[in-house]
């Protein structure tokens, strides 16, 4: 039953869909003072269609309906609720539905909120954003159905991955998606901006609520991936360069530099053609990396060779809409002259662009990393890993003078300012800084020439940003965002350098020596639990001063055959203790791996610091207009 | 007003860093472990992996060293038996120079974009 409410409403969607098309571009055309009703009510009956879809999706899920093929090959009658629930969209076909779902939603919602807009930009945003629907309308009903039927059907389903049953896992996706496809409608504003000729500030206080929307959506997205990685793939690191990862920091960079530029065309009316083509940059990104994602391209150029229907839809269709902005961009390009050409070499408006500069770097960076080596082999054959060096080895560096802007760009005024006058206050924050990290770094014995100005900066910056909470030259939102910011990097750069870690094989009742500490193997418990077998163990670390107990756990799964980790991390605001063992061959001996991380949990709470100051932006902006 | 508030804060970090950690015990095989992809996995290191691949490979560096091999020696030859891929770092050669120098390039191309808006009147 749901199958056929789930197929049908994508086809009735779809025919919304193109009616939508034509009639907005026809109304485009002549000259209307109102929208059109039937536009609205089309584009509601058009959501409805999709939340029906969704839902149908959902339903047969719950109640594990076997003859649905997605449902066959993702879910299983022993799955908890949530995971059922949750694992609607954790496969190809459904989480292309929820893109689907958010990209309508957002359409619906950009609708009844632009009615104080003008009537010919409302009606070629419709038209773009109705573009991009039916395009994942016509991907998803011709290669990547979710209500494909099975016949005789199943009596059970395939999917029980254990590794993909945790909550961060479950709600990551969406968010991560909220945020994708918000990008979405930044893309069709701008582009129906620039036809209707309105680019200015009054069109960049409009659209930096999406800008927002969907920078805080994929902060929070990144953070609960990240978190999920650090607890449960058992390697304690937070970030690992995995071209998975990297294709959700790309749009990050992008964001960022966007929602700084949009400040600058708000106040000053500048840049008008950057903002432009950041926008069509950060959602060519976002669909990008669905693609890159979707089409197992990252994982094997041969699973893409396989089956490239997917793939190559994706990618023409980027492709097409690529083209289409450039062209609309050059066309209208003279309707984008600003009056003032250049700005003053110090003020805020040089400073921003300092900020893109060094996003547009890093963005590069991840970006080249990320395809080159797909490029290379499909070029000359030879296969090449990108990993964790090259990153370091390119983004670090750049930290520095990163740094040293962030830490006087954001005090500088609009248009024109001066060089200030000598600041007792600096120099005392400076001097403590170099204290700090004189104790910092005198307790270890690494001496990396970078790290000493890193640090020294670091926490330059982080005391410069705390200094700005008292002084009221700025909005609290932004003192937030970049302070949470400061404390970032800090933390990353403390965690890096400060961790320690001890790899071991032990037999229970082996105690071993590790720094100043005792690592003793108390036990391990075998029970039977559900549908795994569970090896509990018990460690206990002590030194002078402290004594923990960690119990980390290895599950045996049967079907299918898995084996996790799960790690025991006893977290403090100062360091996490993380302990995680596996089974060896069956010789008595585990494989231990324990590690010391400093301020682990300073790196979450930072980055959630980092998206309450746009939260807080987005509520204060919204509180003006009523 | 200010100063007592950093005066607190030294004090706050230093009291974070003065249960010291020594220094990182870090052998050379984890660190050449750690740079070397394990091929049978999902994106894991070597070191990360206990996979039988990555067991035998944990094996193979240690008594490399053992022979006395300089770390880039045994890249050499881990290169020349399972192919680039292996290695996390990717060399600069003719088929990587781009990799390095295209962000590079951007960045020195950015900076001349913008000292051209930007002017010193």
């Amino acid at each position: 039953m749901s199958n056929y409410f789930g197929n049908y409403s994508l086809y009735i969607a779809l025919i919304a869909s193109i009616y939508l098309i034509i009639k907005s571009y026809i109304d485009t055309n002549i000259n209307i003072k109102n929208l059109n009703k039937n536009l609205v009510l089309i584009t509601s009956v058009q959501t409805v269609m999709i939340i029906i879809s969704f839902i149908s999706l959902v339903v047969a899920f719950i109640i594990s309906d076997f003859s649905n093929e997605t449902v066959f090959n993702n879910s299983h009658t022993l799955k908890p609720l949530f995971y059922k629930i949750s694992g609607s969209w954790g496969n190809h076909e459904g989480s292309l539905l929820l893109w689907l779902l958010v990209l309508s939603v957002f359409l619906y919602i950009f609708l009844l909120k632009s009615s104080s807009q003008n009537i010919k930009y409302r009606l070629l945003t419709l038209l773009f954003q109705q573009i991009i629907i039916s395009g994942f309308l016509i991907f998803i009903l011709l290669t990547s159905n979710p209500f494909n039927t099975v016949f005789p059907i199943p009596s059970e389903g395939l999917g029980l991955n254990p590794i993909l049953q945790d909550p961060a896992l479950a709600i990551h996706p969406p968010i991560l998606y909220f945020g994708y496809v918000g990008t979405s409608i930044i893309f069709s504003t701008s582009l129906a901006a620039v036809v209707a000729g309105n680019i200015g500030d009054s069109w960049a206080k409009h659209i930096k609520s999406w800008v927002l929307v969907s920078w805080i959506f994929l902060t929070i997205g990144i953070l609960l991936g990240s978190i999920w990685a650090y607890y449960e793939l058992g390697w304690g690191g937070f970030w690992f360069w995995d071209p998975v990862e990297n294709v959700s920091l790309m749009p990050w960079f992008c964001l960022t530099a966007l929602l700084h530029t949009v400040i600058v065309l708000e106040k000053r009316n500048l840049f008008k053609e950057w903002t432009i083509i950041l926008s069509i940059t950060t959602f060519s990104l976002s669909m990008s990396g669905t693609f890159l994602v979707r089409s197992g391209i990252l994982n094997s150029i041969h699973t893409f060779a396989n089956d490239p229907s997917r793939g190559i839809f994706i990618l023409s269709f980027l492709f097409v809409l690529v083209i289409m902005s450039v062209t609309i961009f050059f066309f209208n390009q003279k309707k984008l002259t600003s009056t003032i050409k250049n700005s003053f070499i110090i003020s805020k408006e040089t400073a921003i662009l300092v900020n893109n500069w060094f996003m547009m770097f890093f963005l590069s960076v991840v970006l080249v990393g990320t395809i080159y080596p797909i490029f290379l082999e499909v070029l000359n054959g030879s296969k090449i890993s990108v990993g964790p060096p090259f990153y370091h080895n390119l983004l670090i560096p750049f930290l520095i003078p990163f740094l040293v802007f962030m830490s006087f760009g954001p005090s500088l005024k609009w248009i024109k300012d001066k060089l200030k006058k000598f600041e007792y206050n600096l120099l005392i924050i400076f001097l403590a800084s170099i204290l700090i990290s004189y104790f910092i770094l005198i307790n270890t014995e690494k001496k990396f020439l970078l790290s000493v100005p890193l640090i020294i900066l670091s926490f330059y910056l982080l005391l410069v940003t705390i200094n700005d909470f008292f002084n009221k030259k700025s909005s609290l939102s932004q003192k937030i965002s970049h302070f949470g910011f400061s404390l970032l990097i800090t933390s990353i750069l403390l965690n890096g350098l400060f961790s320690n870690e001890f790899n071991a094989n032990m037999k229970v009742g082996e105690e071993r020596k590790f720094n100043d500490k005792v690592i003793k193997l108390n036990s391990v418990n075998v029970r039977d639990i559900d549908n795994y077998k569970s090896l509990k163990a018990n460690f206990e670390i002590k030194n002078q001063n402290s004594f923990i107990q960690l119990s980390p756990e290895v599950r045996i799964y049967q079907q299918p055959f898995t084996i996790t980790s799960e790690a025991d991390i006893k977290t403090t605001l100062f360091s996490d203790n993380f302990l995680v063992f596996n089974i060896l061959k069956d010789d008595g001996y585990y494989n231990v791996r324990y590690q010391y991380k400093p301020v682990m949990i300073w790196i979450w709470i930072s980055t959630i610091l980092i998206s309450i100051g746009g939260l807080l932006s987005l509520i204060k902006k919204n509180e003006k207009k009523y | 007003m200010k100063k007592p508030k950093f005066i607190n804060l030294i004090l706050i970090f230093i009291l974070i860093f003065k249960t010291s950690y020594a220094n990182e015990l870090n052998s050379q095989v984890d660190q050449i472990t750690k740079n070397l992809r394990c091929l049978i996995c999902q994106g894991q290191s070597v070191y990360d992996s206990q996979s039988d691949f990555a067991i035998s490979m944990k094996t193979v560096v240690k008594n490399k060293l053992d022979e006395g091999k300089e770390e880039k020696e045994i890249y050499e030859y881990l290169k020349n038996k399972y192919g680039e891929w292996i290695v996390y770092e990717p060399e600069l050669n003719q088929n990587t120079f781009l990799l390095w120098l295209i962000p590079l390039i951007l960045f020195i191309f950015g900076g001349l974009l913008i000292t051209r808006k930007v002017s010193i009147k």
